[in-house]
């Protein structure tokens, strides 16, 4: 069989079975020799995502570094990705959204048709559920994200309640599960579908968003449209919407019941599908090993969010957790925004250890030590960094 | 027969991407390390060795892709095992 019969067969075997997506849609394209000379090449850097640390190619997933997270709106250039699928390539123009399921009107949605409805725009940090799962000890099985799978930024759009009310759900409507165009790479394996309860979806500031940080949702971030909902997990924002199912029930799939659950706390046999980010704060200025000087009048500085929660309080030490003082909170913040917190800091020369500790209103602290779970969730262990002031 | 040709293919653009990664990440080239390429049919290496695991954990996994429709029948499965406990086996995995 030479190379162009193998193609051949590889791309009926694509149109059969919906298999080797990436690679067979360079192979479609009949670029078989540039897919393979491309391949032989270290995974590059994604293109205008040059910063990030790459986690994995395929499917893209970059991590922020810590010092790249400086501004209170993150821009997309320094904007973590996490996708469980290889992102789709959507053409704007024929982009369409079905709204179906538990509802007396389902309806097919296009952008012009969004656009027609009120447009609003918040504030709202975006966190993997697995942030920080490099942490864990034993260790955690999944993508080692350590501290930068956290981003916070303008997103505008419409309100999901909106689009809903346009379908008239039912009154039995409990759940509403999204769908984007992204793909599993074989029949068998689980598409990514993601439900949030309807409490939550008809929340004012839930939006399918259009827009990130001023532009048009960048396709790695789930553009044309994507869903945010402030406050819960990442996964919850599902990327390139194509459908949206109103049920009675949460949606009964792999990524509901299985990946993004961790074991209750009252009943660790049982587990249930995490909601709401916990409550955390990050040292994002001075940096882990950095070295500070002169001695003197220091600004330790960084972000807290708490999800659901609001957050009431940071408190900082610099003796390594003995003591703590509170710091503030300054600048501008939304009801889901991440925080920019400081602290005044007089740095005698030595070696210290900083750590930052935020709270919130439903009474949740961040703690010394975060119990083991399987799939390595729920991270919010007081970060620490150690620095060195002469 | 197109099931056994989509392998064939799949193994090819496999290969390629194994040496890709293998730049990033190696892939020691020991027994067993081939059928590496029927894990990057579909994703890449990275995703694959960064995971922190330990047999329980290999084995789950490898049942699970095995169940999404990952080509590796039992025998190589149990290949497989060896070869990812030898270079990629976490001591706190599980």
């Amino acid at each position: 069989m030479n190379d162009s019969e193998s193609a051949k067969e590889v791309r009926a075997a694509v149109s059969r079975r919906g298999f080797l997506v990436t690679t067979g849609a360079a192979l479609v394209a009949g670029a078989w020799r540039p897919a393979l000379a491309a391949a032989q090449t270290a995974p590059a850097a994604i293109a205008g995502k040059e910063k990030l640390i790459v986690r994995s190619p395929r499917p893209v997933n970059l991590e922020s570094k810590l010092e790249d997270l400086t501004a209170y709106h993150t821009p997309d250039d320094v904007f973590f990705v996490r996708n469980n699928l290889e992102a789709p390539t959507i053409d704007p123009a024929q982009w369409s959204l079905r709204i179906e399921g538990e509802v007396d009107n389902p309806v097919v949605l296009r952008l012009d048709d969004l656009k027609k409805l009120p447009m609003v725009s918040h504030d709202v940090v975006l966190e993997c559920a697995g942030n920080g799962r490099a942490f864990h000890r034993p260790r955690a099985s999944g993508i080692q994200w350590e501290h930068g799978a956290v981003g916070n930024a303008a997103w505008r759009g419409v309100r999901l309640a909106d689009v809903l009310a346009l379908a008239r759900p039912r009154a039995t409507a409990e759940h509403v599960a999204f769908d984007g165009l992204d793909r599993p790479p074989t029949p068998q394996a689980p598409d990514f579908i993601r439900s949030i309860p309807m409490w939550k979806a008809t929340n004012a500031q839930t939006l399918i968003a259009l827009e990130m940080n001023g532009t048009s949702v960048p396709p790695l971030h789930g553009g044309p449209a994507r869903a945010i909902v402030p406050g819960f997990v990442g996964s919850a924002s599902v990327k390139w919407l194509e459908r949206i199912m109103v049920m009675t029930e949460e949606f009964n799939g792999f990524y509901m019941k299985s990946n993004y659950t961790a074991p209750r706390v009252d009943n660790e046999k049982e587990i249930y599908s995490l909601q709401s980010l916990e409550v955390k704060s990050l040292i994002v200025s001075p940096l882990d090993g950095a070295g500070v000087g002169p001695p003197g009048p220091t600004v330790v500085s960084g972000w807290a969010w708490a999800g659901e929660g609001e957050l009431t309080g940071i408190d900082v030490s610099t003796d390594g957790g003995q003591s703590w003082a509170p710091g503030k909170f300054t600048g501008r913040g939304d009801r889901y925004s991440w925080r920019r917190w400081e602290f005044d800091w007089d740095a005698k020369p030595g070696t210290h250890t900083l750590m930052a500790r935020a709270t919130d209103s439903l009474g949740r602290v961040q703690p010394a030590s975060r119990a083991f779970n399987r799939l390595g969730y729920r991270w919010n262990v007081i970060h620490a960094v150690k620095v060195y002031v002469a | 027969m197109w099931r056994r040709s989509a392998l064939l293919g799949a193994a090819l653009v496999g290969a390629a991407w194994s040496v890709a990664s293998a730049q990033a990440t190696p892939i020691p080239q020991t027994p067993g390390w081939e059928l590496v390429m029927r894990c990057v049919m579909c994703h890449s290496v990275e995703i694959a060795v960064q995971q922190r695991l330990g047999p329980r954990g290999w084995s789950d996994t490898l049942d699970r892709m095995i169940k999404y429709g990952a080509p590796i029948p039992p025998p190589d499965k149990d290949v497989l095992m060896v070869y990812l406990l030898r270079h990629f086996r976490d001591p706190d995995g599980r």
